[in-house]
C-alpha cells in the first residue's frame, strides 16, 4: 500500500512539472481537468497500472465543479440567450459550444479486459516456456502476447531470445508475426546490433516487408551507424508502388541524415516527400529550425523561409514546440537581431505587441469572380437543379436580384428567428431587422413560403412590419435557402455581408476543388456575421466579421505566425487565435 | 556450495513464477523482484555463470535457423520472377500481408486480381481484400455446413431403408414444385388484374458497380415476396434497358429464369405508360405524409441503394416530373431511434404488400428493422389524441366554425414539420 502512494505522488509531481512546461501561466483552477484528461488519453492498462485509485476521484470531482460553474453560467443567462460573444471560427469555439449545450462528450475508457501476465525476469528454456504458456488464456497468440508484454515492462531482451529459440526449437521455424514483434521490442530497447540483424534475416526470408515492419526497420536503423540502410527501405517500399512511404518514414530517415550531417540529403528527402504529397510532420519541421540555429548559412535560411511558405501555401497551423524552435531560431541569428513575441491580434486586425496590421481577408477581385461562378455551378445547380430547388425558382430569383441589388446585409431569416425557442420567432426577426435597417442598410430577408401563413410564430402584424422594412424573397418549402444566402450576397458585391449561425459546411463540400474550398472560407470568415447576443426588446448585437487573414505573413523585416496551443482543441473549420510575432530591432 | 546455490536460483525462479501466475498488480509484484534480486546478490549468486552459459549458448541459434530455412525458400521463388514487375510485387505484398493476419484471403482468382490492380488507393485495395477474405470465410463455413449436412441424412437414410414400409396417405405428399404453380398462377392472374407497383430503375449513374448488385438483390427478393403473397401486386420494371448494368446483372443473377419471370420489364418510362394523376412517388424526402393505401394509386419505388449518401435523388425527380410524393408515416406510428428513414426495396415491398392486404399500419410497418426504432407509438395516447381532436371539432362545429378549425390543425401540425425541417 505504500508503495502505492509513493509511485502515485511521484506520478502527481511528474504532471506538475510537465504541466509547467505546457502553459506558462497555470490556471490552476483547471490544472487537475488537465490531470484527468492525461489520465484518459492515455491507455486504460497504463492508466489503471500507474494508479487509477488516486487520481480518478479527485479529477471527477474537479470536472464535476466545473460543469457547476457552466450551469451557473448557464442560469444567469436566462433572461437573455447566448452565452458571450465569441467567433464562431476561432479556435476552440466548437467546443465552448458543446459545453454551454451540455453536449460534451463523455470520456471514453476502453471495457476490455486485460491479462495480466507478466513476463519473466530471466531467459527460459523451451520446457518453461510451455509450461508458462499452459497457464496463459489470452486471445492473442501467446508469443506475440508475451513480446507484447516484455516491451510494456522493458525486459532484457535476452528474454525475448531465449522465447524465440523456444519457438525455433518447437517449429522449426519462427513465424512472421513473432519475427514482428521481436523487431518492436528491439527497436523500442534500441538493439542497434539485433535490428541489423533482423534486417539481414527479414530481407533473407522475405521478398518484400509490409508496412509495419517496413516502418519498424526504417525507425530502428535510422538511429544506428547502419542508418544509410534506412534509406535503402526507404527507396524499396517506393519502387513496390504498391505502398506508399508514409510521412514518419520521411521524418525517421531525414533525423538519421541531418544527425549524420548529411544536409544535402535531408533537404533532397524533404523535397521528395513533398512531392509524393505528403503533409510532414510537426516534429519534422521542428527539426530543421533546431539544426538551423547551428548552422549559418544562406542555403539554410532559404529552404527554412521555403518552408515556412509552405505553410503559408497550405493553410496549415504550425504546433506550439514548432513555434517556439521558430522563434529560437530567428532569435539565433545573429546578424539581422529578431525579435519574437507571443501575442494576439486586435479585433481590428492590429498585433498587440507591434501594432502592425495584418493581411486583409478580403479577396481580390479575380478570387471573388472565380468563387462566384463556382459557388453557382457546384452549389446551386449541382448535378441536378431539382435536388436543391427548381429551375424556375432559381430564374425567378436571378431576376430578382438582379433587380433588388446591390444588398448590404442578407438575412436567413429562419435562421435567425429559430435562434431561440423561448422567443416568438418573428418578433426576433423583426428586431433584427429594425436593428440593421436604422443604420441605413439595404436589406434581404431570405425565408420560405410557409412564413407568410400567419400562424403564432410568424405573426402577419410583424411580418408585414418587416416588409417595408427589408426586401423578401421566399423560397419553396420544399428548397434549401441556404445556397440562396450564399448566391445573393456573392452577387451583391464585396461589402455584402449574410447573417447566419449555420455553419455551410455541407455547401463548402459540395465544392471539389480544394483551393475554391479555401476561397470559399476565407470569403465566409470575412463575410459572415452572427448574432451573439440578444435580450428581446432591448439589445441585439452581432458579433464582428474578422478583418485580417490567420495565416502564416510576412512583410520581409517581420514575421506573424499563427499557431495551435498544446491544450486548445481546434475543429477543421477554426483558426487559431495564439500568434508569434517576430520583428527585427 | 554451488549446488546448493543452483537450487536456491530454483527455488527462488519458482516461487517468482508462482506469483506472477497467481498474478496480482503490476506494482506489488515489481517490490516482490526486487527483494528477489538483492537476495540473489548478497550470495553472490551472479559469479555462477553456469546456467547463464548454456542458454547464452542457443540464444542466437535460432537465427542462423532462420538464414538457412530463408534461403531455400528464395530459391525457389526465383524461378517465377518473371512477369511484370507491379504484377509481381501485388503478389509478393499480399503474400506478407497474409502472414500478419490480416485480412487476405488465400485464393484470388485472375478477375478479383485484375480488379484489385484497377484500384486507385491502398485504402480501397485493402478494403477489396478484406472483403474477399470474408467472403471466402463465409464459403469455407458454407461448405462445411453442407458436408455435415450430406453425412447426417446419409445416416438417416440408412436407417429409414432399415424400415421401409408404404405409408398410408389421404394425399400424395406435397411438394414444393406443386406450390410453385400455385404462386405462379397467382401472380399470372395479378398481371392481368392486379394493381401496379412500380420499380424506377433510372437510378443507374447514381450508383457504383456494387450498389447495383445490392440493388438487384433486394429486387429479387422483392420478387420473391410478392410471389409468395395472398394477393400478389403488378410488377413493373420501368426504364430498364436491355444490356444496361441492371439488364446484366439481372440476367447474371437469374439465369434462364429471368424470360419467364411473371413482372412487366419495359424501357419506357412510367409516366409514358401510366396516367399521371394517379401516380404516387413514394421516397423519405416527400412533405406528404402517407395516410392511407389507396388501391387505385399507382406507387412507384426508386430502386436506388444510395450508399454514397447523396439525399433527395429521388424527390428530385419526382419534382422534375411534377409528381405526387409521399413517404410512410415512420414518425407517426413508430418511436424512431437510429438509421435513416430510407428502407429496402424488399422492405418497402412488404410494407406496401401487407398494406394492401389487412390496410392496418402497424402490421404493415412490423417490416421496418427492429434496430432502428423502439416500438410503436403508445396505442393509447395516439387514440385519445385523435379523440380529442374529434372532441373540439364537435364542439366547434355546434359553434358553426368546425371547417376553419380543421383547416387551422393541419396546417399547424404541416408548419410543424416544416420547423423541424429547417431548424
Amino acid at each position: 500500500m505504500q508503495f502505492f502512494h509513493q509511485t502515485s505522488s511521484c506520478f502527481l509531481q511528474t504532471l506538475v512539472k510537465k504541466y509547467r512546461v505546457f502553459s506558462p501561466m497555470p490556471r490552476f483552477q483547471e490544472l487537475p481537468i488537465n490531470f484527468g484528461r492525461a489520465i484518459f488519453a492515455t491507455s486504460y492498462r497504463s492508466a489503471e497500472r500507474e494508479d487509477s485509485k488516486v487520481h480518478e476521484p479527485g479529477s471527477s470531482t474537479w470536472y464535476s465543479r466545473k460543469r457547476d460553474e457552466n450551469k451557473r453560467k448557464e442560469r444567469t443567462r436566462k433572461d437573455g440567450f447566448l452565452p458571450q460573444a465569441y467567433n464562431m471560427f476561432a479556435a476552440g469555439a466548437a467546443k465552448k459550444r458543446s459545453v454551454i449545450s451540455g453536449e460534451e462528450e463523455q470520456p471514453v475508457i476502453s471495457t476490455k479486459k486485460e491479462v495480466h501476465f507478466p513476463p519473466p525476469e530471466n531467459p527460459l528454456s523451451l520446457e518453461e516456456w510451455e509450461e508458462l504458456k499452459g497457464k496463459y488464456d489470452g486471445y492473442q497468440i501467446f508469443e506475440v502476447f508475451m513480446l507484447l508484454q516484455m516491451i510494456d515492462y522493458n525486459r532484457s531482451i535476452d528474454v525475448a531470445k531465449s522465447l524465440l529459440a523456444a519457438v525455433a526449437k518447437r517449429d522449426g521455424d519462427i513465424h512472421y508475426k513473432i519475427l514482428l514483434q521481436y523487431l518492436h521490442l528491439c527497436v523500442s530497447q534500441q538493439q542497434t546490433k539485433e535490428i541489423y540483424d533482423m534486417f539481414d534475416i527479414m530481407r533473407m526470408k522475405f521478398k518484400t516487408l509490409e508496412k509495419s515492419a517496413s516502418t519498424l526497420l526504417i525507425k530502428g536503423l535510422s538511429n544506428s551507424p547502419h542508418w544509410r540502410d534506412a534509406l535503402t527501405v526507404l527507396q524499396q517500399i517506393k519502387k513496390q508502388k504498391v505502398m506508399t512511404p508514409t510521412s514518419r518514414n520521411y521524418r525517421d530517415c531525414i533525423k538519421a541524415a541531418i544527425m549524420n550531417q548529411e544536409i544535402n540529403l535531408a533537404w533532397k528527402l524533404f523535397h521528395e516527400l513533398l512531392a509524393e504529397g505528403l503533409t510532414p510532420t510537426m516534429d519534422t519541421l521542428q527539426l530543421f529550425f533546431d539544426t538551423g540555429k547551428s548552422v549559418q548559412n544562406d542555403h539554410w535560411t532559404n529552404e527554412l523561409i521555403y518552408i515556412l511558405r509552405y505553410l503559408r501555401d497550405n493553410q496549415i497551423y504550425p504546433g506550439e514546440d514548432l513555434v517556439h524552435s521558430i522563434k529560437q531560431w530567428f532569435e539565433s541569428d545573429p546578424g539581422e537581431k529578431w525579435q519574437g513575441n507571443i501575442t494576439t491580434i486586435k479585433k481590428s486586425g492590429q498585433c498587440l505587441s507591434c501594432n502592425q496590421t495584418l493581411e486583409s481577408l478580403q479577396l481580390t477581385p479575380e478570387e471573388y469572380n472565380i468563387l462566384k461562378e463556382k459557388i453557382m455551378k457546384d452549389v446551386i445547380e449541382g448535378a441536378d437543379t431539382f435536388r436543391k430547388t427548381t429551375p424556375e425558382e432559381l430564374e425567378q430569383f436571378r431576376k430578382f436580384v438582379d433587380r433588388h441589388s446591390p444588398f448590404d446585409i442578407v438575412i436567413d431569416g429562419l435562421n435567425v428567428a429559430k435562434t431561440s425557442v423561448r422567443f416568438n420567432s418573428s418578433e426576433i426577426l423583426l428586431e433584427v431587422v429594425d436593428c440593421l435597417a436604422q443604420q441605413n442598410l439595404r436589406l434581404l430577408v431570405l425565408g420560405r413560403k410557409h412564413m407568410l401563413s400567419g400562424t403564432s410564430q410568424w405573426k402577419k402584424k410583424n411580418m408585414a412590419a418587416m416588409s417595408r422594412k427589408a426586401t423578401f424573397f421566399f423560397t419553396e418549402n420544399e428548397s434549401e435557402d441556404d445556397p440562396f444566402l450564399i448566391y445573393a450576397a456573392l452577387h451583391s458585391g464585396r461589402h455584402c455581408k449574410f447573417i447566419t449561425r449555420d455553419l455551410l459546411r455541407d455547401h463548402k463540400a459540395c465544392v471539389s476543388d480544394s483551393l475554391i474550398q479555401h476561397l470559399f472560407f476565407k470569403w465566409q470568415r470575412s463575410h459572415q456575421m452572427v448574432l451573439s447576443v440578444y435580450v428581446p426588446k432591448e439589445i441585439v448585437r452581432f458579433e464582428p466579421v474578422m478583418t485580417y487573414d490567420t495565416i502564416v505573413q510576412t512583410t520581409g523585416d517581420s514575421w506573424h505566425i499563427p499557431y495551435d496551443e498544446r491544450l486548445e482543441e481546434r475543429t477543421s473549420y477554426e483558426v487559431p487565435t495564439k500568434w508569434l510575432c517576430l520583428r527585427k530591432k | 556450495m554451488r549446488i546448493l546455490s543452483v537450487c536456491l536460483v530454483n527455488v527462488i525462479r519458482r516461487s517468482f513464477f508462482q506469483l506472477t501466475a497467481q498474478s496480482g498488480t503490476f506494482l506489488i509484484l515489481r517490490s516482490k523482484v526486487n527483494t528477489c534480486r538483492t537476495f540473489v546478490l548478497s550470495t553472490c549468486l551472479n559469479k555462477n555463470s553456469l546456467p547463464d552459459a548454456t542458454e547464452k549458448l542457443n540464444l542466437d541459434g535460432w537465427k542462423d535457423l532462420m538464414r538457412t530455412t530463408s534461403q531455400e525458400e528464395t530459391s525457389e521463388k526465383d524461378s517465377d520472377a518473371e512477369e511484370d514487375p507491379n504484377l509481381t510485387a501485388t503478389k509478393e505484398l499480399i503474400e506478407v500481408l497474409r502472414l500478419t493476419t490480416k485480412l487476405v484471403p488465400e485464393n484470388i482468382s485472375e478477375e478479383q486480381f485484375q480488379n484489385l490492380l484497377e484500384l486507385p488507393t491502398k485504402t480501397s485495395k485493402k478494403k477489396y481484400l478484406a472483403f474477399l477474405f470474408k467472403r471466402e470465410l463465409k464459403k469455407k463455413a458454407e461448405k462445411e455446413k453442407k458436408e455435415k449436412k450430406k453425412e447426417s441424412s446419409r445416416e438417416t437414410c440408412v436407417e429409414k431403408n432399415s424400415s421401409n414400409k408404404p405409408e398410408n396417405r389421404l394425399i400424395k405428399s406435397f411438394w414444393s414444385k406443386s406450390e410453385d404453380i400455385v404462386h405462379s398462377w397467382r401472380v399470372a392472374q395479378s398481371m392481368i388484374f392486379g394493381q401496379p407497383l412500380v420499380f424506377d430503375m433510372s437510378y443507374e449513374n447514381e450508383m457504383s458497380q456494387k450498389e447495383i448488385k445490392y440493388t438487384v438483390k433486394q429486387m429479387m427478393e422483392c420478387e420473391a415476396f410478392n410471389r409468395r403473397a395472398k394477393d400478389p401486386f403488378h410488377f413493373h420494371y420501368c426504364s430498364l434497358t436491355t444490356d444496361s448494368p441492371y439488364h446484366k446483372e439481372f440476367v447474371k443473377r437469374y439465369g434462364e429464369a429471368w424470360d419467364k419471370l411473371l413482372v412487366t420489364v419495359s424501357e419506357k418510362a412510367y409516366v409514358e405508360i401510366f396516367p399521371r394523376d394517379q401516380i404516387v412517388y413514394l421516397t423519405a424526402d416527400s412533405p406528404n405524409e402517407m395516410k392511407k393505401f389507396e388501391n387505385d394509386k399507382i406507387y412507384i419505388i426508386g430502386c436506388l441503394v444510395d450508399g454514397a449518401g447523396k439525399p433527395g435523388i429521388s424527390f428530385a425527380r419526382a419534382k422534375r416530373l411534377n409528381l405526387a410524393t409521399a413517404r410512410l408515416p415512420l414518425d407517426r406510428y413508430l418511436d424512431w431511434q437510429i438509421g435513416g428513414k430510407n428502407l429496402t426495396l424488399n422492405q418497402m415491398a412488404c410494407i406496401l404488400l401487407a398494406l394492401k392486404d389487412t390496410g392496418d399500419w402497424k402490421e404493415a410497418l412490423k417490416f421496418v428493422p427492429q434496430r432502428k426504432h423502439s416500438g410503436f407509438v403508445g396505442t393509447s395516447l395516439t387514440e385519445t389524441g385523435i379523440g380529442m381532436k374529434t372532441k373540439t371539432n364537435r364542439i366547434t362545429a355546434s359553434q358553426g366554425v368546425s371547417h376553419f378549425a380543421a383547416k387551422s390543425s393541419n396546417r399547424q401540425t404541416k408548419i410543424k414539420w416544416w420547423e423541424d425541417v429547417s431548424s
